[in-house]
């Protein structure tokens, strides 16, 4: 088991469809989770995320990813972060940045955070 | 010495090839072999993109593949070498490529194909060439990701 967990907190079906997609790259996690915010209140999200800390997470050490800053996911987290349920919150959680909380999730928590936005933000672009 | 994962998958590099497989084996470089890709240099630019600074792509026709291997093999090297289908590794291990093992990752659906495993779909050949492979003391074993279980093709052809 390690050290950390992780849960995707986002709009509609993004968490559990970043967490399908990271499956097929990165294969199955058993420390990371998806929760959306449909049809949920403020503290019925809240409640659902740390139950979910509580009940999967074994005590270890949770990283939550929401979407889009400022909005009703990630006030959440933040929340969560400031009552100490949580130890960070990511947020624009995209695909790279998923990838890199699997292989980096070991590393001490400073270089942890800045590793997973160095790739998550380097990954953006386009080609034209 | 060298280590060499000998993989047929037609998505070539892709994300279960540079993530799933390249975190775990941490090569310094990905040959594909392909006798069409190795004259398209626009595909190669495209199965470039995204991959680290740390891995080399090179991408090599059958002939240019049995030439160059033999000094691959004898390096010290990690690779990812990849074929579109398993008549290329056929081709390879016909052609004095000492091939132990070959993985199976990702022969997709397509009409005329039967399904194996939901990432194995086999065309009219592929049993036989997997046959012919065990024949030459290949063993032919699916696995999409390091982290799946491993089956022996063998043993779903009949």
């Amino acid at each position: 088991m390690t050290g950390r967990c992780g849960v995707v907190v986002a709009h509609g079906r993004l968490g559990e469809g970043l967490i399908s997609a990271l499956t097929r790259v990165a294969g199955s996690q058993d420390n990371l989770w998806a929760v959306s915010n449909d049809d949920l209140d403020a503290e019925s999200l809240m409640a659902d995320i740390e139950s979910l800390v509580a009940e999967r997470g074994s005590g270890r050490e949770a990283i939550l990813f929401s979407d889009l800053d400022g909005g009703s996911c990630c006030q959440a987290c933040r929340r969560l972060l400031t009552s100490g349920a949580v130890r960070a919150v990511f947020y624009g959680v995209n695909l790279p940045l998923l990838i890199e909380f699997v292989f980096l999730q070991d590393l001490p928590f400073d270089e942890f955070c800045e590793a997973l936005l160095k790739k998550s933000r380097g990954a953006l672009g386009v080609h034209s | 010495m060298s280590k060499v994962l000998f993989r047929v998958d037609e998505r070539l590099i892709h994300g279960q090839v540079v993530v799933g497989w390249g975190r775990r084996l941490n090569p310094n470089r990905i040959i594909v072999v392909s006798d069409s890709v190795s004259r398209e240099p626009v595909e190669q630019d495209i199965y470039r993109t995204g991959l680290p600074a740390s891995i080399e792509a090179v991408f090599w026709s059958l002939d240019e593949a049995i030439k160059g291997l033999p000094a691959v093999l004898g390096s010290n090297e990690s690779v990812i070498l990849l074929t579109e289908d398993l008549e290329t590794m056929m081709g390879l291990a016909r052609g004095g490529v000492p091939i132990t093992e070959v993985n199976v990752g990702g022969l997709y659906a397509s009409e005329g194909r039967t399904r194996l495993l939901p990432y194995v779909w086999f065309g009219a050949d592929d049993k036989q060439r997997v046959q012919e492979l065990e024949a030459l003391g290949v063993r032919v074993v699916a696995q999409d990701l390091p982290t799946t279980a491993p089956v022996r093709l063998r043993e779903r052809v009949g």
